[in-house]
């Protein structure tokens, strides 16, 4: 029991060896480890974007402890998807093995209960998971979140298209029904106010849901022009499918606003996906220097190109450790003073952490999938239509960061 | 009667079990979850073991206490000493009222019963998300507070914890001694013959199942306290599932047997999701072994052992476990 | 008018859900088996026509591929593994077939990544047809038919051959099949891989409609459960039934409340064991 978690850091340490064999004495003098947890789902449902999500955190381990002459490692804690899992395994990994910093939480109900756990222990802790509360009414001191929560969501995918598409006046939306779900649809209720769209009809469905052809017939009977999905990760391609199979694509437009990016391309495939917008908070033919240069690396690495869960677990990894070798130590309150309005060139280009509420400001992007015929590689399956920033300010995000 | 189910041994075991988790595991969290879940498997083994019903429905009660814990705590600050005892009055009247549907139905149809009520409280908890926080659960739980200070580190968590099992498992083995646990057995052996007798059987299996769901729903209230936050997922059809398998791997011929089994799942899960990603293929292969070679569960095995060593010269006494 | 849609859609989704319940019933008539691993089997038939259909095989080919496939796989686990514990508690049914199912989903997971896939619906069928303003596809339409001639095929099988009464015969007394001298061991192993192979076979269907991920086995397994209780154990007339039940009242809920569709089905299965403690149809 007391050596395996250690057994697992030696992959990152040997790699850091490798790379940096002179600095490594001169990092022990200099003091402990950095030592990062990667709370995801790795079994489970969820499983998927726990694979990437750690392999992109060992990554940004391996490149920070290259650049800074420290010895960083990660490690990877199987949340199964479950809240209660996810909070034992954080209150382990910072009990047991002292670990201060860190980064994951795919899902927002895990999220949101071990941002509060890690605040209690003092630690610091980024995620990527889309509930609002993270930096809304629930934010709190250690918590920091890279993704655009479901304001910049909607406002950049469902503006650009209404102004694309001029003669869409009616739109149907698809939500599941829960916090995450109303959000997205409360931010969409008010761009169609605004644009004087109509909203021709809601259906909303459960978490456990998948078979959606009966959401679907009322959405046909409703004779929108666009079809907006707000669900996510297998519920939305499974929608998206089904959707497909019933034609609509040849009838409506259909936006998917909240895509999980390169993973659902390849789960859906060309033929489902062409024609129809997405939504996404990265993707990896983003034309900016941090991005080009992650591809590169992780082409050489793995011979593939990095998606979402690896692309976002990289950067908070990254940004984590880099803000605990500047405070001179892993310590929450260091690091998130670090952290806090720091201004720096990311994935999406410029990004920047908000310091009252410690959302990242960062691109959203509106995608629009390939025919297979126009796909320049195996993973050009979407060009970028258009890219921006939209934040509610943290006052109306509902954050009171407490002192 | 093997010395071992004696209740003193029992107890005693517990009492030692209590005091070694310390000594053997650095986490106290995970020592902390292993007895309250060795709490709520004990309650589901009085169903299983001694009553014989193969209830599905046990993450309800759990579930229950989580957001008994959840909203009092969170919302109004009610003392520890009454949410728990609010959650195991609650838990009770859940248990009671599912237990009195359900048992009308036997065997597989009993068992689907109790799986239809567990979606079914599951579903709820869902859409009724302005009471129970729906998918993000209720936050920032509490722990409770001894002289003022907040029971924070683990080990004093635990400490709190296991002062609770132990009284918990003590009155579980007063029940199962008692004339009422005595009479639960013998509906199990034959329901036909205590009624016969004049017992009023319905009724002993509902207040069984209150007894049940008074201690799981309690275990659920001690185990938001300790993750500090009250999930869906406490309520889910998977606690159910999870409940139930550690209860049929501690063994149900024995209370002590179920602290076994949720002790032996709990590390392995801790251990196998370590090493793999894709431990739950191990863990299928371990469920499917019990299934053939253990049928008497862990206890099966300690009993075993405790004959081969100590009692060569009398008859084993470890027939599997049968309802 | 919408109704009338939701109605149709539902009838649809009945016959697929049928599918996959009546392989369930039928081994629980027969062996008083509880099988937690019946959506496993749903899983690996809907991968293995996932993975014949990239591997460039025709969808024709590969549907009754992966059922025999599916079929065979469980006749084998039947015969290494279930037969010892038939006669074990319903505990240990749940135990092994819990743990089988682990087994099949992480393997699964193993041979095919966890992000999952879609099977394209095959030529000819990938369309839609439209009534006014109904759209359904092709596809659907045709599992719709092709499940109903399988229901009239089950039901000759079942209730009209030799081979129907003898497992109906099993069922009801599986010593006095002995004494008649069928070799149930034999019969056993045939049946539970009959009914696997029904699952693998909705599984089949279901790909092009679903696509494949590696926890859909999950979700069929519940949706299985449900109709099999509300239908009664054991009878072919209540899987279809029931089947088609609960396909159209989740579709007619989407519709009225969708927020309590689920809750409606569950408490339609508790009341149904409470007034009806054999299902709508199972055998006394």
């Amino acid at each position: 029991m007391i050596d395996r978690r250690r057994f697992l850091t030696t992959s990152a340490l040997a790699a850091t060896a490798l790379a940096v064999p002179g600095l490594l004495t001169r990092a022990h003098a200099a003091g402990e480890a950095l030592k990062i947890g990667i709370p995801v789902p790795i079994s489970g449902a969820f499983a998927a974007n726990g694979k990437f999500a750690t392999m992109g955190a060992l990554m940004a381990a391996e490149e920070v402890a290259a650049a800074h002459g420290v010895q960083a490692s990660t490690l990877d804690l199987d949340t199964e998807g479950k809240p209660a899992t996810a909070v034992r395994k954080v209150q382990d990994a910072m009990a047991q093995d002292g670990v201060k910093l860190f980064a994951g939480g795919i899902l927002s109900s895990e999220s949101l209960a071990m941002g509060k756990e890690i605040e209690r222990g003092g630690g610091a802790f980024m995620t990527t998971a889309g509930a609002d509360e993270i930096t809304g009414v629930d934010c709190n001191k250690a918590t920091f979140r890279w993704s655009v929560p479901t304001y910049g969501a909607i406002n950049e995918t469902v503006r650009p298209i209404i102004d694309a598409l001029p003669d869409a006046k009616k739109w149907y939306t698809i939500t599941p029904q829960y916090v995450f779900g109303d959000g997205l649809l409360n931010a969409a209720k008010d761009v169609f106010a605004e644009k004087g769209i109509e909203h021709v009809g809601n259906s909303y469905h459960s978490l456990t849901d998948k078979e959606f052809s009966g959401y679907l017939t009322n959405a046909i009977a409703a004779q929108p022009d666009v079809l907006l999905l707000l669900n996510f990760g297998a519920q939305s391609s499974d929608t998206l499918r089904q959707a497909v199979s019933f034609g609509l694509k040849q009838r409506m437009t259909i936006v998917v606003a909240w895509a999980s990016g390169l993973e659902q391309f390849e789960a859906l495939g060309p033929d489902i996906c062409e024609g129809v917008y997405f939504g996404a908070q990265y993707w990896h033919g983003a034309d900016t220097a941090l991005n080009r240069e992650l591809v590169a690396k992780v082409q050489e690495k793995h011979g593939s190109n990095p998606n979402y869960s690896f692309a976002g677990s990289y950067i908070c990894a990254k940004l984590l450790l880099e803000a605990a070798v500047k405070a001179g130590s892993p310590e929450g309150a260091g690091v998130a003073a670090a952290l806090r309005g720091l201004k720096y060139e990311g994935l999406t280009g410029a990004e920047e952490i908000r310091a009252a509420d410690h959302q990242v400001i960062k691109d959203y992007y509106l995608l629009k999938g390939k025919a297979k015929a126009d796909m320049a590689n195996k993973d050009d399956y979407a060009e970028i239509i258009s890219s921006g920033k939209s934040f509610l300010s943290p006052e109306d995000a509902g954050c009171a960061m407490p002192a | 009667m093997n010395p071992l189910d004696k209740p003193f041994a029992q107890l005693a075991l517990v009492l030692v079990t209590v005091l070694a988790l310390p000594l053997f595991l650095k986490s106290g969290i995970l020592a902390t979850e292993i007895l309250i879940f060795a709490m709520v498997v004990a309650a589901c083994n009085l169903l299983l073991g001694y009553t014989g019903l193969l209830s599905f429905g046990q993450g309800i009660f759990f579930g229950i206490g989580t957001y008994v814990a959840g909203i009092f705590l969170t919302r109004w600050s009610v003392p520890v000493p009454l949410v728990l005892a609010g959650a195991a009055i609650l838990g009770a009247a859940t248990a009671t009222l599912v237990g009195w549907l359900s048992i009308r139905r036997q065997g597989v149809y009993f068992v689907m019963l109790t799986l239809a009520f567990s979606q079914l409280f599951y579903f709820m908890a869902y859409t009724f998300s302005g009471v129970t926080g729906g998918d993000n659960g209720l936050l920032g739980v509490p722990r409770p507070a001894i002289g003022g200070n907040a029971l924070d580190g683990p080990w004093s968590y635990y400490t709190y914890v296991a002062v609770c099992f132990v009284v918990i498992f003590a009155l579980l083995v007063m029940v199962t001694q008692s004339t009422f646990g005595r009479t639960l057995l013998a509906i199990r052996e034959n329901e036909g013959r205590a009624a016969a007798i004049g017992f009023p059987t319905k009724l002993f299996k509902i207040e069984a199942f209150a007894i049940s769901g008074a201690v799981t729903a309690l275990g659920g209230a001690l185990h938001a306290m300790l993750i500090g936050v009250a999930p869906l997922s406490n309520i889910e059809y998977h606690t159910s599932e999870l409940i139930l398998i550690m209860t049929i791997i501690g063994g149900s011929s024995s209370l002590f047997g179920s602290v076994l089994g949720a002790g032996f799942y709990l590390l392995l899960a801790d251990a196998l999701s370590t090493i793999w990603p894709r431990w739950l293929l191990l863990l299928g292969l371990v469920l499917v072994a019990v299934a053939l070679f253990l049928q008497g569960g862990l206890w099966g095995l300690v009993v075993r052992g405790y004959d081969l060593i100590f009692r060569r010269d009398r008859a084993p006494n470890t027939s599997a476990e049968e309802h | 008018m919408i109704y009338l849609f939701q109605v149709l859609n539902g009838i649809g989704l009945g016959m697929l859900y049928f599918l996959l319940a009546v392989g369930l019933s039928v081994v629980f008539g027969l062996l008083q088996f509880v099988n937690f691993a019946h959506g496993a089997f749903y899983l690996l038939g809907a991968y293995l026509t996932y993975d014949l259909t990239t591997r460039g095989f025709s969808f024709w080919l590969a549907m009754p591929m992966a059922t025999l496939i599916v079929a065979c796989i469980a006749a084998v686990i039947e015969a290494l593994l279930l037969h010892r514990i038939y006669k074990l508690p319903h505990t240990f049914h749940i135990l092994v077939t819990v743990g089988l199912a682990l087994v099949i989903q992480e393997m699964v997971i193993i041979a095919w990544g966890p992000l999952g896939g879609s099977v394209p619906a095959p030529d000819g069928l990938q369309g839609v047809v439209i009534w006014g303003d109904f759209i359904y596809p092709q596809y659907r339409l045709f599992t719709i038919g092709l499940t109903a001639v399988l229901a009239g095929l089950l039901w000759w099988l079942l209730e009209g051959t030799r081979l129907g009464a003898i497992v109906r015969g099993g069922s009801e007394s599986p010593s006095n099949m002995a004494l008649l001298g069928y070799n149930t061991l034999r019969i056993n192993t045939a049946v539970f891989g009959f009914g696997a192979g029904l699952a693998g076979l909705a599984g089949a269907l279901a790909a092009p409609i679903r696509g494949v991920e590696p926890f859909m086995g999950i979700e069929a397994l519940s949706v299985a459960f449900v109709v099999v209780v509300i239908g009664g154990m054991g009878s072919y007339t209540g899987a279809l039934v029931a089947g088609l039940l609960v396909g159209v009242v989740q579709s007619v809920m989407t519709t009225l409340w969708p927020e309590g569709a689920r809750l409606m089905i569950y408490i339609g299965m508790a009341l149904v064991i409470a007034l009806m403690p054999r299902g709508l149809l199972g055998r006394a």
